[in-house]
């Protein structure tokens, strides 16, 4: 009985996430490199492979900062889930970076993205700016949590290179953790660099 | 208690009636009430006369009343609830009109949500998402579907439905210890006991009309909600969504339910509230027709834009809608569809600030820079404090020689 138990609990530890700590130099898909000043913690989830690496400092439902590298035409911000779409039914349409996108549309890809858990989100500032050495937008935002009516403020980042997206988000309770940790988030996201 | 029964109950609270957007078919034969003393009407069937009282703690009902109550508090804290005392009144009024002597009883809410769902729970509570009130056309396509969720309260379906979890939840929790397949297990069992049954939602349905008809409505409506929303379903789950979808498995096959209803709302004359309807939600519209942009699905959404267009084709705020999603959907031939709408919307009356944002990045990407400008230069006159006004004020110093 205790053999069956110990097989039932790996068998169901090998399907939570995993936790590793980043420090020193990170690349992200192997093309984007950023610099980790503070410690953040490297989330994995089993199953489906994301096309973004998931950082935090908190845990999950407190923050995460999301690196996005050289998402190529016509692949999608975000994969879902095998298995998510019913016997029959053709798949809901997730957001997918096209080449040539101009950056309102990039913009709108992240704000579609954080809305499809049917959280409410609005942007509150959309400014060209710098990102990973090229030119791009940063945007602002706010999202009202569908679980858990939690209000949060998140900030993003995004640039193209030879028909190549690059992006970052990040995103925290607006109370006490946004304002906390931001810093935290752009020491990272200033030092992304493209490589190759 | 395991997670997947916890997941389960809170799935169960805050699903209440997901599975209610269609109207089901209506066959002969509505149950005798639990409670309260079955009036008779014209047409010789029950209806409800006595409010329900609240039933002891130590039932099973009264422990779901708690639970909703619960539910209740949070919601009303939720910022996802539209707090808008105008219409808050008028659907409560609306509400009152269809249940007569259960109007104290029941208590109105608009979520935010951009999805087409009502929801009844048996202590009261109804929710009004606002994707649905974006989409009917008329107070008596809301009767409708508002008609058949209080049916469900009256016949205290959601009770019946909790007995029937309990034992589903007992026997998923136990396939649940042999992986794979304990969770596909667990996932028909769940699947199973939200819904509604089919005899449910007929039933739901019969009583419905009755009350939407009881209070003056076209019944005939009552089919029209169900086409148009047909249209939408249509684009992920293929023509024959009524019968293969798993949301459509416990309702009746689409065409039976449209005969029926039409049979059932006869040809006696009743009104549909455009007017009135059109009023009550005018302040909102834009925000929600956005909301429904922001889901991302464009062909839905497509849908729904044409059907709004071919009801007036002067419609400036779904002219607008339509060459946004064009406009982002940037398909072949999309740009210029894009252009056409949002020429047409800017040149109306009341056009929305963000169909000059559209129109200027429309002409941008046409590489129209004079016509862009101008486009930009009228939405920061209407929204100079606009999030994107940054973004909009580099593009016109780019376009500008």
């Amino acid at each position: 009985m205790k053999k069956i138990l110990i097989v039932l609990v790996l068998a169901f530890l090998s399907g939570c996430m995993s936790i590793t700590k980043v420090e020193g130099e990170q690349v992200v898909n192997n093309r984007m490199a950023v610099k980790v000043t503070d410690a953040w913690n490297k989330v994995s989830a089993p199953g489906t492979q994301q096309p973004f690496d998931m950082w935090t400092q908190e845990g999950l439902t407190l923050d995460h900062l999301r690196l996005w590298a050289a998402i190529k035409p016509g692949q999608a911000l975000l994969v879902r889930p095998a298995g998510s779409v019913p016997v029959g039914q053709k798949a809901a349409r997730v957001p997918t970076y096209q080449s040539g996108m101009p950056l309102d549309q990039l913009v709108n890809l992240f704000e579609v993205l954080y809305s499809a858990d049917g959280s409410m989100v609005s942007m509150t500032k959309v400014e060209p700016a710098v990102f990973a050495g090229e030119k791009g937008v940063r945007f602002e935002f706010s999202v009202t949590r569908k679980g858990d009516d939690v209000q949060l403020k998140g900030v993003g980042w995004l640039s193209q290179r030879k028909d190549e997206l690059y992006a970052a988000t990040f995103l925290a309770p607006k109370l006490a953790f946004f304002p906390r940790l931001l810093p935290k988030a752009e020491s990272v996201v200033r030092t992304a660099q493209i490589k190759g | 208690m395991t997670e997947m029964v916890l997941g389960g109950r809170r799935a169960f609270l805050r699903s209440a009636c997901k599975h209610c957007l269609g109207m089901g078919a209506l066959l002969p034969g509505l149950p005798a009430f639990a409670q309260g003393v079955a009036a008779v009407d014209s047409a010789g069937m029950p209806l409800p006369a006595e409010r329900f009282s609240r039933p002891a703690l130590e039932t099973d009902e009264g422990g779901l009343w708690g639970m909703m109550d619960r539910e209740e508090t949070r919601l009303r804290r939720s910022p996802f609830v539209v707090r808008d005392a105008e219409l808050g009144k008028y659907l409560q009024d609306l509400v009152c009109r269809l249940a007569g002597d259960h109007c104290p009883d029941i208590r109105v809410h608009v979520v935010r949500t951009p999805l087409f769902n009502a929801t009844m729970a048996p202590n009261g509570m109804m929710q009004i998402w606002t994707g649905l009130l974006l989409r009917v056309e008329n107070e008596a396509q809301l009767a409708a579907v508002l008609g058949h969720e209080i049916g469900h309260y009256l016949e205290r379906h959601t009770l019946e439905r909790l007995r029937d979890l309990r034992s589903r939840a007992a026997f998923a929790q136990f396939i649940g210890m042999f992986g794979l397949v304990g969770a596909i297990g667990q996932l028909g069992a769940l699947a199973g006991a939200f819904a509604f049954s089919r005899d449910h939602e007929t039933r739901a349905d019969r009583l419905g009309m009755r009350l939407m008809k009881r209070a003056g409505y076209d019944g005939r409506q009552a089919a029209q909600v169900w086409d148009n929303l047909l249209g939408e379903l249509k684009i992920t789950g293929g023509e024959d969504v009524g019968k293969r979808s798993p949301m459509m498995a416990t309702h009746p096959p689409v065409e039976t339910r449209r005969d029926e209803l039409l049979k059932l709302a006869g040809d006696a004359p009743g009104s549909t509230g455009a007017e009135q309807y059109q009023q009550a939600v005018s302040r909102f519209r834009l925000g929600w027709l956005q909301d429904e942009i922001r889901r991302g699905q464009f062909e839905e959404s497509l849908v729904l834009f044409n059907r709004f267009l071919s009801r007036n084709a002067q419609d400036t705020q779904a002219l607008y809608a339509r060459g946004e999603v064009y406009r982002l959907r940037a398909g072949q031939q999309d740009l210029q569809f894009s252009l056409d709408d949002l020429t047409r919307s800017t040149a109306l009356d009341q056009a929305p600030a963000e169909a000059f944002r559209a129109l200027g990045l429309v002409q941008k990407q046409r590489t129209d820079g004079p016509a862009a400008v101008r486009a930009f230069e009228k939405y920061l006159a209407v929204a100079p404090e606009a999030a994107d006004a940054g973004l909009i004020k580099n593009y016109i110093a780019e376009l500008t020689p």
